[in-house]
């Protein structure tokens, strides 16, 4: 009677890890035949072989809903009808794009077919093996569609890794009603007249005041052994800039959403952020509403340029997918002109494509304007490579402490120093 | 005359006593209610927003919970909370029965493998349990509960799995209940299942009580394995994955008064369940044994 519980323990470990075995084996396979089939050229539509297949998508949950015309639904029929040979059976998950790494790495073998990433979570997807590399004529139309940065962001070591289909970074929100377009050139000029709120204790943010003066990330942003270059005289003195910025009374740090608050009951009249708090902002000012590129601040008095970091969100293949051609050409379509008007319209994504952005009816939307100019003229692309990694808890804390006023005049060069160091430090070491 | 003084004064001493210790006990009941009572005014914040300058809302709605239950397009609460309740109801039947019953066992049968399998428990104990759970979303996955609906199978087996090791409290209070019982029913015939339920479990209504609370609790309150198991399922989340996905960037200015008030309503079915068992609590031994 004892065994009896013993047997069938024992079955079940066993049927359990020959049911392991019987499902990881020919996916792994799999994974190195399909990263070749990807690179391959995608035939034209007419002499397509027939193909059956399941193919599973990750967006964010606002692409899925009927609140915007459901987008992502809409646009995968659409390709289904442009290739009549291939038989697809659509299955939707939600992942943003932020948090595509986590997600799929904690799977690769069942992760979606075809998912939205942000550029930066290449750092983690790449070791994983999970996404496929873009080649072919796909590649060539990325290249050809998109402007050097956009492409920039997503290549590593030359080879393409996502289909983009709209930059991410951040900018300025003003009130017209009082900056006018010659104030918003300079920071300085805009706190004289009223408050200006900019959220100093996020490292998202920081580093614009910094990489303005000379300081530098990973030599060119790709060079791992280069390090992040925050040292000496020029890092200091942007240190000393904002303790005074700090201390200005028309200035406000924006912390836990005070920004848009104070937007909201009229007690700041600008603040940086993205195209996530387009809606909030624009209720809240209504016809004063105005957005811009990054403004210049005044560093003894000479005039330095905000950059603020700048990537991409882009379509991406997994490495494991059952039909590399397919998913690769719904990657491709999901980003293409089509899509990304759509994707506009809809849910007010701004679009990365070229032809499209040298539409007129692009340049008087205020938005696309201003997050454009931003990636084209003050931005950075946002470095990808491992060490990165240490750069955002340091600097998360150093500007807390230059909001606290633990960081002054006196020992500023000392400050910056330690941050320097801290952010070239590896945790884990 | 110098009687009364001193009574007087005796009574003076113990009112100024008893004062002190009440505005103590108040002030500090105070600071331990703030944050739920902050939580329940900001569900009821008319107010946008995650910030506020001013501790009271300077305008009161519903339009919070209203949005909570309607606005489904794109963070489906209802449906999250049904799924929470679902889950929670069955691994609250299913992890009481593991408990008891291995709290039972451990107090009163005695076997070879008794003291060993204390000594594992209790290791066993020691470690976290999120330390598995990538190794239990590859059990799940590789017995096919990690997609479509058996992903609600998979939580109930998560949360109700591992409840035979919590058994400690529950067999400390089987340990105190008299032997004289059991040997009393053995006596008059009783197998030992049916000592089980018709002597120890009603005598033990406190212990019960607590287990069905704390094992109810469970899916409400668990993050992490909900998000590692549920992965791009929206169809299938519980409400802790739904309030933490209100508080992202893209979603924390329209969302926040929203998860103040997705907080307070999650409370409810948990309060409701405590009032409903908590004049057990009360109940225990009285009168079992005489002599």
């Amino acid at each position: 009677m004892k065994k009896l519980p013993a047997l069938l323990m024992a079955g079940i470990l066993a049927l359990s890890m020959t049911a392991c075995g019987g499902s990881q084996a020919p996916a792994d396979n799999q994974g190195s035949a399909d990263t070749k089939g990807a690179e391959g050229e995608t035939t034209a539509a007419a002499e397509e072989e027939e193909i059956t297949c399941d193919m599973l998508v990750w967006s964010p949950a606002e692409d899925q809903s009927e609140e915007f015309g459901n987008w992502l639904q809409t646009q995968c029929e659409a390709f289904a009808a442009e290739h009549p040979n291939w038989h697809i059976t659509f299955s939707y998950g939600i992942c943003p794009e932020g948090e595509s790494a986590k997600l799929v790495t904690q799977d690769v073998d069942a992760a979606a077919d075809v998912f939205m990433m942000t550029n930066d979570q290449l750092t983690d997807l790449l070791p994983a093996n999970a996404v496929a590399r873009i080649g072919g004529e796909t590649e060539k139309y990325v290249q050809e569609t998109n402007s050097q940065a956009m492409v920039d962001s997503l290549t590593v070591d030359g080879a393409l890794y996502g289909v983009p289909f709209t930059s991410n970074t951040w900018f300025m929100y003003y009130d017209k009603s009082v900056f006018t377009e010659e104030d918003i050139k300079s920071l300085d000029k805009m706190l004289e007249k009223d408050v200006v709120s900019f959220p100093i204790t996020n490292s998202w943010y920081l580093s614009s005041f910094y990489v303005g003066n000379g300081c530098t990330f990973f030599g060119d942003g790709t060079d791992n052994d280069a390090g992040i270059d925050f040292s000496g005289e020029k890092a200091t003195a942007v240190t000393d800039y904002l303790v005074d910025l700090v201390a200005n009374e028309n200035f406000k740090v924006d912390v836990d959403g005070s920004g848009i608050a104070g937007i909201r009951d009229g007690s700041i009249k600008a603040m940086f952020s993205g195209s996530w708090d387009y809606q909030a902002v624009k209720d809240a000012l209504g016809e004063n509403f105005g957005a811009a590129q990054l403004p210049c601040y005044t560093l003894d008095g000479k005039e330095v340029q905000m950059y603020s970091f700048a990537g991409t969100k882009a379509l991406a293949v997994s490495s494991k997918t059952e039909y590399p051609q397919v998913a690769v050409a719904l990657a491709k379509y999901l980003g293409g002109v089509e899509a990304q008007k759509s994707h506009y319209e809809t849910r007010n994504i701004i679009p990365c494509n070229t032809e499209l952005l040298s539409d007129p009816s692009m340049d008087s939307d205020l938005l696309v304007k201003a997050q454009n100019d931003t990636v084209a003229n003050t931005s950075i692309i946002q470095p990808f490579v491992a060490g990165m990694a240490n750069y955002w808890t340091p600097t998360d804390n150093f500007g807390k402490s230059l909001r606290n006023g633990e960081v002054t005049h006196d020992n500023a060069a000392d400050a910056t120093e330690a941050w320097n160091k801290n952010m070239n430090t590896s945790v884990v070491e | 005359m110098g009687k009364k003084e001193v009574t007087s004064s005796m009574k003076a001493r113990k009112f100024a006593a008893n004062t002190a210790v009440h505005v103590i006990l108040a002030v500090m009941a105070v600071i331990w209610i703030f944050p739920i009572f902050w939580v329940i005014l900001t569900s009821f914040r008319a107010e946008k927003g995650s910030y506020v300058s001013s501790f009271f809302p300077k305008g009161y709605t519903v339009g919070n919970y209203v949005k909570l239950f309607t606005d489904t397009t794109i963070l489906n609460f209802p449906k999250m909370f049904m799924n929470t309740l679902v889950i929670a109801i069955i691994t609250c039947v299913v992890s009481t029965f593991f408990v008891l019953s291995v709290a039972y066992v451990m107090s009163r049968l005695r076997f070879k493998m008794r003291k060993p399998y204390l000594n594992i428990a209790m290791i066993l104990g020691l470690f976290p349990a999120f330390m598995s759970m990538v190794a239990v979303y590859y059990i799940l996955k590789s017995l096919g509960l990690s997609e479509g609906a058996m992903i609600r199978v998979a939580l109930v087996l998560v949360y109700s799995g591992g409840a035979g090791l919590g058994f400690t409290i529950a067999k400390g209070f089987f340990d105190t209940i008299p032997k004289a019982l059991d040997e009393a029913a053995y006596i008059d015939g009783c197998t030992r299942f049916q000592v089980f339920y018709k002597i120890t479990i009603p005598l033990s209504k406190p212990i019960i009580v607590y287990t069905v609370l704390t094992s109810f609790m469970g899916p409400w309150v668990d993050f992490i394995f909900a998000k590692v198991i549920c992965r791009a399922n929206a169809d299938y989340y519980t409400v802790a994955i739904g309030l933490w996905r209100m508080l992202e960037k893209e979603y924390i200015d329209n969302w926040y008064t929203c998860f103040a008030a997705g907080a307070v309503v999650v409370s409810i079915p948990i309060a409701i369940l405590f009032i409903f068992m908590q004049r057990y609590y009360t109940e225990g031994l009285s009168g079992a044994v005489k002599g």
